[in-house]
């Protein structure tokens, strides 16, 4: 009894994984802009990596033009 | 054998070249460009590999150390050089396939029943976070995977010591103790495993979207491979303890 159950299990789960795994993740997964970033390290942080500090103590944003229309929107 | 597996997925998850391949964005189109449907083809392509190699091993457990130690190669190999991951990736499957038929085999041993469980259990959880994750339930950001990054790698330093205090004949009891503080570490293990395979997604699922070159398919699904073999043994570990105290 106990392996037909877990046999259906993993066999429904594979079944499920080899779908599911073919169609595009929602909308709400992909549309925002704290996701994962791949190409940096894991321990360079989702806010600093976009504040570099110059020699003289500046410090440069690098944002895009979205982010800055999405900022004046708000003000 | 668990220790093994976590160092892999420790070396996966620091891995610079993650970062050196999604710099190729956009370079490339069509048919050269990574997909979602190939990256899920190619993982099962690796699984089936993985069930045949357990196939051999359960027959022949000696081989179960060649299948740790080549499969250890074949993973650092594929880790480092990702372009050659349509070589790397199914020789891993196969090893570690072979490896983990010798393993289970052992578990099987001793307590009948627990492998089908763990593959089970395994590939439950491995459809559960795909819909968490594709659903938009879970939604990874860079400081969950910098919490995961760091769970993962002291776990891997805790097995690395264990080893080594192994060698002069001492060792860190609880990790392998079927007391509480045993089975809540290993309750913490799987989970952490478990969620390494959201990343695992994420992983693949931007890929596509950024249209990284092929070879990358490949190279996701091995990021797979390599987190569910992890969660198998650290699920195989788990019911042995719960078993082992009836």
């Amino acid at each position: 009894m106990n392996t037909v159950f877990f046999s259906f299990i993993a066999i429904l789960s594979l079944f499920i994984f080899f779908n599911l795994g073919k169609v595009k993740a929602s909308q709400k997964q992909r549309n925002r802009n704290d996701r994962v970033q791949w190409g940096k390290r894991p321990w360079q942080g989702q806010k600093a990596n976009n504040v570099s500090e110059q020699r003289d103590g500046t410090k440069i944003i690098d944002v895009t033009p979205e982010d800055v229309e999405n900022k004046s929107e708000k003000e | 054998m668990s220790r093994h597996a976590a160092l892999d997925t420790f070396g996966r998850s620091g891995n610079p070249v993650f970062g050196e391949k999604f710099s190729q964005r956009g370079d490339f189109a069509g048919s050269q460009a990574m997909s979602l449907d190939g990256a899920v083809n190619k993982t099962g392509i690796l699984l089936a590999l993985c069930f045949g190699g357990a196939f051999i091993g359960w027959s022949n457990p000696g081989l179960m150390w060649m299948g740790l130690i080549l499969g250890f190669i074949a993973a650092m190999y594929t880790s480092f050089v990702p372009r050659n991951a349509h070589i790397g990736a199914p020789a891993y499957a196969l090893l570690e396939g072979i490896a983990l038929g010798g393993i289970s085999m052992m578990f099987e041993s001793q307590y009948p029943g627990i492998v089908i469980q763990a593959i089970g259990l395994t590939f439950g959880i491995l459809a559960s976070l795909l819909f968490a994750y594709k659903s938009g339930l879970i939604l990874p950001t860079q400081n969950f995977r910098l919490m995961l990054f760091s769970a993962t790698a002291g776990i891997a330093l805790l097995y690395l010591v264990s080893i080594i205090m192994s060698f002069f004949g001492s060792g860190i009891g609880f990790i392998h103790s079927n007391g509480l503080f045993g089975i809540g570490f290993s309750l913490f293990v799987v989970g952490i495993a478990a969620l390494n395979l959201v990343l695992d997604f994420d992983f693949i699922e931007q890929g596509a979207e950024m249209g990284l070159p092929k070879y990358m398919e490949w190279y996701g699904a091995f990021a797979l491979m390599v987190t569910l073999v992890w969660l198998y043994l650290e699920i195989l570990r788990l019911l042995a303890k719960l078993q082992s105290r009836r």
